[in-house]
């Protein structure tokens, strides 16, 4: 199994005041899809430039494949490309042009260099746009040309920066479904920031989940679910009534964290619900209870978020989310 | 870096009128300012018609505004994540940093090419030397190149696009009025007549005028190695405020 990315002890204090991160520790596998998770203001971005050599941090270490992010930096440029949370594309010169310039800065040989950028343009769904100037784009296919850039290196690693920020739900999917065959052809490690419970879920292998510059929890998305043990078995009984010690039986039990009556709805919370189910299910046939219908509830990545990051708010990113949005549609160059 | 002069050249493709607005001033200053002045009489410019005195240093004026805001690009790819972007690139930073100086160069010289001919409707008196032109030119980029690394510097320490405007005029002004684009220093009180023998612009307005305009090219070389020195101390500073930029 190769190691990706490796960080050990990293700190970062922003001119002597911010201390954006606090000692992070992180190992992310090679091939794997990687979701860093995190609050506003909790360090995602700062993390994510030092690991593609922007700064350098103020104490600690971090490797991509092995190479050091401060002393072979240049090597490591080499194998990563990044999309920052910004927007990264000129706005006055056509789709197809701002890739030319990025395969010229990034020196492809001029050999062969047409059919790249044409191929990562037909990749992303923009060929029938490509030479139309990118004023003209949706934010979604502003979003899609900067993963077309970034993948004409055939990275090893690509770091997004929230890359699906300030998208609607079609385009959000459309660009990660756009990724995830971009992934299995080249088998690339992706690492992402996002706040974005729901595509952590859904397309990650690896959750890490950092709040005010410390990494508080990792592992994937069913781990994180099932480290909130919380789970609540939900009972609807045909009879009001339940005998005492039928909820003291149930009580009694080691997994079991507390029991809620109230009518005809008999709640239990429980560590690990698919297990619990068929225990409780046996007392309450034994002693007789019938059951109407059974619902279970399973922590979601929210609840897991809440959890280790605290209740701060999720969905608005608030100004900087509005800022961003307007960056992303504005006339851009002046 | 010649990817960076692309880049230029593929905008002014698509537009052109930025280059156009910026030449109006410039011709003002000719087309108004100069013509009213040659009439007057009243400045000692060693036998040349007046209009064609001040036509180098309108013209360095305007190409030098047009490096200056170009520290102005590095601000809004700052705000977007163009710059970031650039960092991570595979190439020499140094090379980003220099081809965008550069790139900025291209855009000064488009602007000569378009004041140039405006001048001579006028009735401005060129030297037609292609040699003496091309130094010219030359000279001119060299020059842009310099100040577009101030303007870098001035990136640096000016967070938005507001206050980078303001601290632009307030620079570009003073230098073309203590310099000798529109009258001989001789003409300033004292402690002027040193800030303009500090002013890379007295140069650079003495080189051109040589080759252009008078024909007398005696100081042609202390004046370019007064533009190299500047250039290189530019360059140097540039560089270090640069990694502030990043943060
Ligand atoms: N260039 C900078 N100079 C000073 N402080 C900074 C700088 N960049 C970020 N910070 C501060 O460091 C902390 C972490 O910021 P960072 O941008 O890494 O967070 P983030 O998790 O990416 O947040 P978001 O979800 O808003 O993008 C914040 O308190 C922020 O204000
Ligand atoms: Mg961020």
């Amino acid at each position: 199994m190769t190691i990706a990315i490796e960080v050990n002890g990293l700190v970062k204090v922003y001119s002597g005041k911010v201390r954006a991160l606090d000692g992070v520790n992180l190992k992310v596998k090679a091939g794997d899809v990687f979701a860093l998770l995190g609050p506003n203001g909790s360090g995602k971005t700062t993390l994510m430039r030092i690991l593609t050599t922007q700064f350098k941090p103020t104490s600690g270490e971090a490797s991509i494949f092995g190479l050091d992010v401060i002393r072979r930096d240049a090597e490591v440029r080499k194998v990563i490309s990044y999309v920052p949370q910004e927007m990264s594309v000129w706005t006055d010169i056509s789709g197809y042009e701002n890739l030319l310039i990025y395969a010229k800065i990034y020196g492809l040989p001029s050999t062969g260099r047409t059919k790249v950028i044409r191929e990562a343009l037909e990749g992303m769904g923009l060929d029938s746009v490509a030479d139309n100037l990118v004023k003209t784009y949706s934010g979604g296919m502003i979003r899609r040309l900067e993963m077309a850039c970034a993948m004409l290196i055939r990275p090893r690693i690509l770091f997004l920066d929230e890359p699906t920020l300030g998208l609607d739900p079609t385009a959000r999917k459309v660009v990660w479904e756009k990724l995830v065959s971009f992934k299995k052809e080249f088998d690339t490690t992706v690492f992402f920031n996002t706040h974005y419970m729901d595509e952590a879920d859904i397309y990650s292998d690896e959750i890490a989940i950092i709040d005010r510059g410390r990494m508080v929890k990792f592992g994937t998305a069913d781990e994180l679910k099932h480290s909130i043990k919380k789970e609540v078995i939900q009972f609807i009984l045909t009879n009001h009534i339940v005998a005492e010690n039928v909820l003291k039986m149930i009580r009694s039990m080691d997994f079991v964290s507390y029991v809620i009556i109230s009518n005809s709805e008999l709640n239990v919370v429980v560590k690990d619900a698919e297990t619990a189910l068929p225990v409780v299910m046996e007392i309450l046939r034994n002693e007789g209870v019938s059951v109407k219908k059974i619902s279970m509830t399973r922590p979601t990545l929210d609840d897991v978020f809440l959890k280790y990051a605290g209740a701060i708010s999720l969905q608005g990113g608030g100004i900087r989310e509005i800022k961003q949005i307007r960056s992303m549609s504005g006339k851009g160059y002046i | 870096m010649f990817a960076m002069i692309e880049l230029e050249l593929r905008r002014l493709k698509h537009d052109r009128t930025e280059i156009y607005t910026r030449a109006i001033q410039p011709i003002l200053w000719l087309a108004v300012y100069g013509t009213v002045m040659s009439h007057v009489k009243a400045i000692p410019t060693d036998g040349i018609p007046y209009l064609d005195y001040i036509t180098p240093g309108v013209l360095l004026q305007s190409t030098i505004f047009v490096s200056v805001f170009y520290g102005l690009t590095i601000v809004w790819e700052r705000e977007t994540g163009i710059l970031k972007k650039l960092l991570v690139a595979p190439a020499s930073r140094y090379a980003t940093v220099i081809g965008r100086s550069v790139a900025s160069g291209v855009r000064a010289i488009f602007q000569v090419l378009i004041i140039i001919p405006v001048a001579l409707l006028i009735g401005v008196d060129f030297i037609f030397n292609p040699l003496y032109f091309l130094t010219a030119i030359l000279i001119i980029f060299l020059v842009s190149g310099g100040f577009a690394a101030i303007s870098i510097l001035i990136a640096s320490l000016m967070k938005t696009r507001e206050r980078f405007m303001g601290i632009g005029q307030a620079i570009i002004m003073p230098l073309f009025f203590v310099s000798n684009s529109l009258y001989p220093i001789k003409l300033m009180p004292t402690v002027l007549q040193y800030f303009a023998y500090f002013n890379p612009l007295t140069y650079a307005v003495d080189a051109v005028r040589g080759l252009l305009i008078s024909g007398d090219i005696r100081n042609l070389l202390p004046d370019i190695a007064a533009i190299v020195i500047f250039d290189v101390a530019m360059f140097a500073v540039a560089s270090i405020s640069f990694s502030k930029i990043i943060e």
